[in-house]
């Protein structure tokens, strides 16, 4: 479904990506993990058009997304729930929400998709009426969440959602995705600083260290393999043990 | 910083240019005025670059120094004070004028201190035109004794006066601290750079540098037929634009861009009378824009280009 | 008690086209954080538009209206694409802001200058058979281009908030205003969105134009004088809060009027900047309070 090749990504003179090639499968639910700084937000933010990549390019069903500016991935259909959640802090949880529709495609069926939303995460209808600023952190990470599905993308990046949650709070999220993922066959991609949580959701996952990849598999094998918690915590196995 | 040579060398061949030539040859009036008028826009852009292009305060309402070191200079001058005096408490006058405006609007925030530097500036002008409405000149004894040297050579030592010492402000440690300031103004006060000094003093010299500029400017002048016209806008937007089309935050920079604006204004005033500023807002715009460093930054880079390493006098990157 | 009233009900007038007149300052600076110095160079040539159609054939100003928004909208959209956008690939913002009013202070010399060519120096003022008469009501006068102005003042502010808090467009404004990022990972082309804003913005100017022509006079030089103007309303209800931009005008419009009662009608803008120092040094960030909220 989408297909990166050589991508590298700069911030400014500072090299961030280097090389990257990665492919995201129809339907799947992949994680990147890496620790602070790996490289793993970067990756999103280029998918998603935040990031201009120089060298290499992306492919979303055969469309080249390295040129495109963000607003027409969306129209693509791939959504970001990005780092830090970044809502609308003075726009009420049903605007936040109606502005996720803002995508030609998805504006259409708009109010229809807002039930939805509110099916999935019924607070988040209670609060309709409230400013998204005045939301506590779980709150604020399902308006994100549900804010990115008004998109009805095909492909949904969530970056770095587990931070600064309740383990309940994360736990009921990742049920939602992992419901969603099922019934609307939505393909995944899910950055994640708990290993154990994105092993727990995901099928595949790459493993990501200053900007290169550096193990890619399915989950099971990511977790048996060494390689893992050298990457992530720098630690070689043997010591952990 | 660098001190580079060869700008240094480029401006004392043109300061010997001025100099002599008048002395060699009979320029005529017309063209000494324009030399004089010169050196107050080389005065007034290098003060402006001062405060705006080396210490990051975008002062819109600059016009009130100029015109407050005009009308005081004119003032003292009739009433027989000798004119270096004059000049000289016209441009401390300027620099008083800052100070009081100085304590309330130096604690805002860009956008803000640049709204309050215009509306200073139009009350100004509002208040003059107010107490001096009708014209104002000099005692026709004045007109008998009129010699252009002595103008044209107090202007050019003034505008050599203004260049040396804006170049030994930036090259001290408070010019450090005024380039810091306008890099980062947060980041500066938590190294502990008293950033509110640094700003105020920048405006004072820069302030009474303008004055000095309005009082070469009176020197030259006879006869104001509304003294507020020194007050306007355009002595605030003419200096401006030899600063950022000449290379703001360097020393060459306003005077080439007082050069060309001068030179461009002979040429067009000609053809299209007050038109000819429009084509100086139309030119302000791409410089802004795509061409930050102006013409300094051509010349580096034709340098460059033809090989040797030609840097201004002090330089952004560091 | 009459000159009470009168004073009041004059300040209430005035307040509202002051009002009106920062509406399109108050945007810009609200969305893109620009300062456009040329602000009041707009309102100028929108007053323009408006004597040379009304000299030219005869249309009432308060009929021009429409006419002077579509010309000053496109023009706005002109001045964006040319001279705003480019900016928005710069660093930071107090960059941006600094340029900003570098540039906009540059077109203040182009537009003045065309417009003196166009119209020459000449104060110029609309005088149609309305001009200078009033109307009394509950036993106070008002003059009828006031009453226009305020008229025409509501209506605006009333389509422009209107347009900002219920049409989707307006959420994209807002959206873009609080986080441009996220706005455009929500399929919001923030582009277009600051494009359009633009080109509204300098329509708003436009549209205080015409009213300030027929109720006093323009120039092509007089445009300073509203900006600073605008400058003080946009100080007075605090900066990015659109909706305060109204009352604040009337507050400025009231407060004025008070003061020239006090100290007579040649200090009049005195007053204002007065008014303005005082806000300058004790309240700078204006005398309503916006919710500012936080998250995370």
């Amino acid at each position: 479904m989408l297909e990166a090749s050589n991508v590298s990504a700069f911030y400014g003179d500072l090299q961030a990506l280097w090389n990257i090639s990665l492919t995201i499968h129809e339907g799947e639910i992949v994680t990147f993990i890496g620790s602070n700084g790996a490289g793993k937000s970067t990756i999103m933010r280029t998918i998603a058009g935040l990031i201009k990549p120089k060298g290499g390019n992306i492919l979303f069903e055969g469309i080249r997304l390295d040129r495109l500016s963000a607003h027409k991935i969306v129209d693509l259909g791939i959504s970001m729930v990005p780092e830090g959640r970044r809502l609308f802090p003075e726009m009420t949880v049903l605007e936040n929400l109606e502005v996720g529709a803002s995508a030609k495609a998805a504006s259409r069926l708009r109010y229809s998709h807002i039930h939805w939303i509110y099916e999935l995460f019924p607070i988040l209808k209670e609060r309709s009426k409230q400013v998204a600023g005045t939301l506590s952190g779980g709150e604020q990470q399902m308006l994100a969440i549900g804010r990115a599905l008004m998109a009805q993308p095909k492909l949904l990046l969530i970056d770095e959602m587990s931070l600064g949650l309740s383990p309940i709070v994360v736990e009921h999220i990742l049920q939602v995705i992992q419901d969603v993922s099922r019934t609307k066959k939505l393909t995944i991609a899910l950055v994640e600083q708990d290993v154990g949580i994105a092993l727990s959701v995901a099928n595949r996952g790459y493993i990501i260290e200053h900007g290169r990849i550096v193990m890619e598999g399915d989950t099971k094998s990511l977790q048996v393999d060494g390689r893992l918690m050298e990457a992530y915590l720098g630690v070689l196995k043997e010591e952990a043990e | 910083m660098k001190i580079d040579l060869r700008s240094i060398l480029v401006l004392a061949v043109i300061g010997a240019c001025f100099i002599v030539l008048p002395l060699a040859i009979d320029l005529g009036s017309s063209t000494m005025n324009i030399l004089i008028l010169l050196f107050v826009y080389i005065i007034l852009s290098q003060s402006w670059n001062l405060l705006g292009g080396f210490t990051g305060q975008i002062n819109l309402g600059f016009a009130a120094f100029f015109g407050c070191g005009v009308l005081l200079t004119h003032l003292l001058w009739k009433s027989g004070v000798p004119i270096y005096l004059a000049i000289a408490v016209g441009g401390l006058s300027a620099a008083l004028l800052a100070g009081v405006i100085g304590l309330p609007t130096l604690h805002l925030r860009g956008a803000y201190f640049a709204i309050g530097t215009i509306a200073l500036a139009e009350a100004l002008r509002i208040l003059v035109g107010n107490v001096f409405p009708s014209s104002l000149s000099l005692p026709g004894t004045y007109a008998s004794n009129f010699n252009v040297f002595p103008r044209y050579y107090l202007g050019f030592g003034i505008a050599v006066l203004t260049m040396i010492s804006v170049y030994l402000l930036v090259k001290s440690k408070f010019g450090l601290a005024m380039v810091c300031v306008r890099d980062d103004e947060e980041a500066s006060q938590v190294t502990g750079i008293n950033t509110f000094k640094t700003k105020f003093i920048a405006l004072l010299v820069s302030a009474f540098l303008a004055g000095l500029a309005g009082g070469v400017y009176s020197f030259n002048r006879f006869y104001f037929h509304h003294i507020s016209a020194v007050f306007e806008p355009i002595w605030t937007f003419e200096p401006l634009m030899a600063v950022v089309i000449g290379g703001s935050g360097t020393l060459i920079g306003p005077v080439m861009g007082s050069i060309f604006l001068v030179v461009l204004s002979e040429i067009f005033a000609e053809i299209l009378g007050e038109a000819h500023l429009i084509i100086f807002g139309v030119l302000l715009i791409p410089v802004v824009l795509y061409s930050p460093s102006g013409l300094v930054g051509w010349i580096d880079w034709l340098k460059k280009v033809i090989g040797g390493v030609g840097k201004p006098l002090v330089s952004e990157e560091r | 008690m009459g000159i009470f009233t009168q004073t009041i009900a004059y300040g209430i007038l005035v307040g509202a086209m002051y009002g009106l007149i920062t509406l399109g300052l108050g945007l810009l600076m609200g969305v893109m954080k620009f300062l456009n110095v040329a602000h009041g160079t707009f309102i100028v040539l929108g007053g323009y538009i408006s004597y040379w159609v009304f000299t030219r054939y005869g249309v009432n100003p308060y009929l021009s209206i429409p006419l002077v928004i579509v010309v000053m909208f496109i023009i706005g959209l002109v001045v964006y694409k040319v001279t705003l956008s480019p900016l928005l690939k710069l660093p930071s913002i107090g960059n941006r802001l600094n340029s900003s009013m570098l540039i906009t202070f540059g077109i203040i010399y182009v537009v003045d200058n065309l417009m003196t060519i166009l119209w020459k120096p000449d104060v110029r003022s609309i005088v149609a058979p309305f001009t200078g008469r009033s109307i009394e009501l509950f036993g106070t006068k008002f003059s009828v281009t006031g009453l226009c102005g305020f008229g025409v003042a509501i209506v605006v502010a009333v389509a422009l908030y209107f347009v900002l808090g219920r049409t989707q467009f307006g959420k994209h404004v807002r959206a873009a205003t609080q986080d441009a990022e996220a706005a455009s990972l929500c399929g919001i082309n923030v582009h277009r969105t600051y494009l359009i804003s633009s080109g509204i913005a300098i329509a708003l100017a436009g549209v205080a134009g015409v009213i300030i022509v027929s109720s006093y006079s323009i120039s092509p030089n007089s445009g300073l004088r509203w900006l600073l103007v605008a400058f003080v309303v946009m100080i007075l209800a605090g900066e990015g809060n659109i909706h305060a931009i109204v009352p604040a005008g009337l507050i400025l419009g009231l407060l004025e009027a008070g003061g020239v009662l006090i100290v007579g009608a040649p200090y009049r803008q005195v007053v204002a900047l007065v008014i303005f120092i005082v806000i300058l040094i004790f309240r700078p960030q204006g005398l309503f309070r916006k919710r500012r909220l936080t998250y995370g």
